[in-house]
């Protein structure tokens, strides 16, 4: 048939230059980095190959296994207070109240904001407002700024990141929670379940392939953060709240460092697809257990 | 839709809509003191908490204006834009274009089912281990600048983009189609006189989601363009955060000019806006 | 059929080149047949001397079109730019580790023809000399600037109280209890910005460490762990006397506090003064070397070369060009407008008016009692000023060591391909090991 031989042309007409792109702002640069990742190169002069010792040094190297440790946890805590939050926020805002669409509205705000200059906002607060408040309230915690002190300046990263994700998946469960229909918790009512036990059992099953979504998207996120950690300690004090994507971009585009900071990202890549690959696999059991 | 008729009318939860509001406090804290500041002069910055949360003595823009002057706001503002609109456009166009072709030849042909997974999988690829390789890449193709960052971006956002296109096109009959060809439009016409039409819902999803994600990157222009004298918004407020000293004031009202577009644009669209981010996380 | 793939493919690409080239068409640089020298140097606060100069320039020479660019973090820019093989004319940078490595990575001209070199003071050729991982022949940079590193002080406090300039390490101690017992603060540093904790560092090791020690580490005759020892001990004290939580502050937040009066002393560099100055213009500073020895005669001053400029490889072409614009900056008249916005020591010969705030070093500068900055051999990445704010922030008993061993095995770590190539050299060249400056 003619028409089928014009559609299967123009499709290849359309996917041939696309792929071609991709391949070579995405897969092409992935090959490089993987190459240079075995090399001693600073990013400019000359370089050799230095076999595996990148990656050998990768797992002696405190600095790196700092940055991972800060990553993760930061990541971990940040996904977990910005589901909880998130969720209650989500079941109050879909709760009969008044001025709903407005509350909604102001609840996304912080999604839409810049990370970087949030970063800097907040930076003024745990420097300057916090202490203040602190010392007025004899908290000995907050005294001093948060952001100085290596025990406590990645939660303070950690309170900013979450202010900003908390907006995205608090939207995601609203809507996740218009889909459970009023008659569950009729028929629950009428069974005498109520309160944790009427979330545990009723309303949550319910939105577990919003739980999914959110803990994908926020881990995801996390782990990559780099715009706070610019505006807020610029991985300090000592080192503490290097991520690892700002000590791929620190040490390797200005440290000289380039070669070894490709291995480490190679490293980072393989990270991040086994967790994609784990959570979506666990969530997965968990629908379909359901 | 009927139970809610016959049980009783559930009242107004006022302790929720209470503990909401005061919620929202925290989400106007910041940008409530940083608005004070920047209406500030250096002097009424005292130590205690009202030097950073009082009303200041008198309303003054001045921090504005020098602010602008500093960080080249207008400059700054239409490089955001232009590299916004463009990457938007070019990825409703080029990621709806490709979204149909690989999604409709899925089923016929294998090939193309490994390339939607090839496209797919880049969502993995942290932007980190490219970004060495692609500032070296830009710069010996000549592209290190404005529309080197745009051609990134369609590249980055491909792999979502795609798959949300894709998604939708399941929902798109086929029929459709076969009813114009039988009329005997080509493929190029159907998709753009009866596809595109039909996946309004998915571009303004697509477009929002790499707005925003767009808008307020930081390391992608931070990489490609330092140097080159060209800013976006973010970027202008890293470049100069040192000049700002310990003036505090002249940076918070650099902070707000950076945040007041997407405020107003967030304002006028937020219906649009939540709609699409959720479409998007949820297909 | 054929033909229209490739006409769509090709309108395709040709949409692509075209709004390539529109958009990269405005970034170009005016096509006037003027030769066209870039300078970036990385001094941000020095820009408007550079403003100043480059205006001076552009409107005496027809031929050349001068551009001086001052960015902010420019070491970062510099190295993004060396990636994308995108390099300006001229680099106006410090004598310090990066001089070492992009020399190491062969992307400086030899400029030993320049006639201006024979102007310049020996001291600071011989410090970049010292810089160099391999001796090398020829020239490749030249000084313009040195800087001076000590303790600032506001001197009408100073009189006020009768407090004499310090010449040891207890009378330094003595002079800082004495200021707390008048119920002010005697020092303020701003940690926050972690390279701040270089300045004392520096200047305390100039007096009490070897000042080879890098190189004798590297050959294995010495270890950080005894040699540093006292310099750690030494910064550490100096806490006490500090503002609570000075990892809390930045390098701007002290100098405002300085310029303010709020504490008596500041340990930093004279690069600090305008930055100072800009906050309180009435400010009355002066300087000192600081004291780290009990031996007086120990105590010398931590001096470097803190713009340098070097010409980047494949300009012989510019040549002339290049000389020309080094020459214009080397003008006395020149250097003076630098030295009236910047407080700075030139490096050129010749009587210049030195900034009053370097009064109490200038017997040091004219006697020659000089060190370069310790952290000037020090590689980047390993992150020595990251290392002494933990030092300096960790409380535990055993601190000091923690520091010293993690210093000497970091050391190992990121100086190894160095290390194997300087040995490597020297075996090679053993003549070279008696003749050369390390």
């Amino acid at each position: 048939m003619r028409g089928d031989k014009d559609r299967e042309r123009t499709f290849l007409l359309i996917t041939i230059p696309v792929v071609a792109l991709f391949i070579c702002f995405n897969t092409l640069p992935l090959i490089k980095g993987f190459i240079y990742s075995f090399t001693n190169f600073k990013g400019y002069g000359s370089y050799e190959w230095v076999g595996l010792r990148n990656y050998a040094d990768l797992f002696t190297d405190a600095r790196v296994a700092k940055s991972y440790w800060f990553t993760f946890k930061y990541a971990l805590l940040g996904t977990i207070l910005t589901n909880v939050i998130s969720l209650v926020i989500a079941m109050g805002l879909n709760s009969k109240i008044k001025g709903k669409s407005v509350l909604r509205g102001i609840y996304f705000i912080p999604n839409v904001l810049g990370g970087l200059v949030i970063g800097y906002i907040f930076s003024f607060i745990f420097t300057y407002v916090l202490p203040v408040i602190g010392q007025s309230l004899g908290i000995g915690v907050l005294s001093s700024s948060m952001l100085s002190n290596t025990s406590t300046a990645w939660i303070a990263i950690v309170i900013v990141g979450c202010w900003q994700a908390i907006a995205m998946n608090t939207i995601i469960y609203i809507s996740g929670l218009q889909t459970v229909p009023e008659d569950i918790y009729e028929a629950g009512a009428i069974d005498g379940v109520t309160g944790w036990r009427k979330f545990k059992d009723l309303t949550f099953p319910l939105i577990i392939p919003f739980f999914g979504i959110n803990m994908v998207l926020s881990m995801k996120n996390f782990l990559m953060v780099f715009d706070q950690i610019m505006a807020l300690t610029k991985g300090g004090p000592s080192q503490s709240t290097e991520s690892i994507s700002y000590l791929i971009y620190n040490n390797g585009m200005s440290g000289g460092q380039f070669g070894f900071q490709s291995a480490n990202a190679f490293l980072f890549f393989v990270v991040i697809v086994v967790i994609s690959v784990v959570q979506m696999t666990v969530m997965n059991k968990k629908e379909e257990q359901l | 839709m009927m139970s809610k008729g016959n049980k009783q009318t559930r009242a107004v939860n006022w302790p929720v809509t209470i503990l909401l509001i005061l919620g929202c406090l925290t989400i106007f804290f910041p940008l409530y003191m940083a608005v004070m500041i920047s209406m500030k002069q250096p002097s009424e910055m005292t130590n205690d908490i009202s030097g950073a949360l009082s009303l200041p003595a008198q309303w003054s823009f001045a921090n504005f204006q020098e602010a602008m002057r500093v960080t080249d706001f207008w400059h700054s503002l239409g490089n955001s834009l232009l590299i916004t609109v463009a990457t938007v456009v070019l990825s409703v166009v080029i990621h709806g274009l490709a979204g149909y072709a690989i999604g409709r030849s899925m089923q016929k042909n294998k090939i193309y089912n490994i390339i939607y997974m090839f496209i797919v999988s880049g969502m993995f690829v942290p932007f980190a281990i490219l970004m060495m390789p692609l500032v070296k890449q830009t710069a010996q193709m000549g592209v290190a600048n404005r529309f080197g960052v745009i051609l990134l971006y369609v590249v980055f956002y491909m792999p979502l983009n795609v798959m949300l296109y894709k998604g939708f096109l399941t929902n798109i009959p086929l029929a459709i189609e076969e009813a114009a060809r039988v009329d005997g439009a080509s493929t190029w016409k159907i998709y753009w006189t009866i596809i595109f039409p039909m996946m309004k819902p998915m571009h303004a999803t697509v477009a929002v989601l790499t707005a925003m994600s767009t808008w307020n990157d930081v390391m992608t222009p931070l990489v490609i363009m330092s140097g080159t004298g060209k800013n976006t918004l973010p970027l202008a407020q890293l470049n100069f955060q040192t000049q700002f000293g310990t003036n505090y004031n002249l940076a918070f009202a650099s902070y707000i000019l950076a945040l007041i577009p997407i405020l107003l644009f967030y304002v006028i669209c937020q219906k649009q806006i939540i709609n699409g981010v959720v479409n998007g996380a949820v297909k | 059929m054929k033909s229209r793939i490739k006409t769509a493919s090709s309108i395709f690409m040709a949409g692509v080149m075209i709004s390539a080239a529109l958009l990269s068409g405005c970034s170009t640089e005016t096509a006037s047949g003027k030769t066209v020298i870039e300078i970036v140097q990385y001094k941000p606060e020095a820009v408007k001397a550079f403003e100043v100069l480059e205006e001076k320039f552009n409107a005496t020479h027809d031929d050349i079109e001068l551009v001086i660019d001052s960015p902010n973090d420019a070491m970062t820019i510099l190295k993004t730019r060396f990636v994308r093989e995108d390099y300006p004319e001229i680099i106006g940078i410090g004598g310090d580790i990066n001089y070492s490595n992009f020399l190491d990575a062969e992307m400086l001209m030899d400029i030993s023809d320049f006639e201006g070199l024979s102007d310049i003071k020996e001291s600071y050729l011989k410090i970049d000399k010292q810089l160099e991982f391999i001796p090398l022949d020829g020239v490749y940079a030249v000084p313009y600037m040195a800087n001076a590193a000590g303790v600032l002080y506001n001197k009408d406090i100073f009189d006020e109280n009768g407090w004499k300039i310090p010449e040891t390490l207890d009378e330094f101690y003595k002079l800082c209890e004495d200021i707390q017992q008048k119920g002010m603060q005697p020092l303020y540093f701003g940690f926050r910005d972690t390279w701040t904790c270089l300045a004392p560092w520096n200047a305390i090791a100039v007096d009490v460490a070897d000042a080879e020690i890098c190189s004798q580490v590297n050959a294995g005759l010495a270890t950080f762990s005894e040699g540093y020892r006292p310099v750690a001990e030494i910064t550490k004290s100096l806490l006490k006397y500090a503002q609570p939580d000075p990892v809390a502050y930045s390098y701007n937040d002290a100098c405002t506090a300085f310029a303010r009066g709020e504490s008596v002393m500041y340990v930093i560099g004279s690069y600090a003064v305008p930055q100072i100055k800009s906050v309180n213009p009435d400010i009355n500073i002066d300087s000192f070397v600081f004291p780290a020895s009990n031996n007086k005669e120990e105590n010398v001053l931590n001096s470097g070369n803190d713009l340098q400029w070097s010409v980047m490889a494949g300009n012989e072409d510019k040549k002339e060009a290049i000389y020309e614009v080094l020459n214009f900056l080397y003008e006395d008249e020149n250097i003076q407008t630098y030295l009236d916005d910047q407080s700075a020591v030139p490096c050129k010969k010749g009587d210049f008016e030195l900034p009053s705030m370097l009064d109490g070093m200038k017997p040091y500068i004219e006697n020659d009692r000089m060190a370069d900055y310790q952290d000037h051999h020090y590689p980047a990445e390993m992150a020595v000023d990251a290392m002494i704010q933990t030092y300096l922030v960790d409380n535990s008993e055993n601190a000091t060591d923690t520091f010293l061993t993690k210093f000497d095995n970091d050391w190992a770590r990121y100086n190894r391909d160095l290390i194997a190539k300087v040995q490597k050299f020297y075996s090679e060249h053993p003549e070279k090991l008696t003749e050369g400056g390390e």
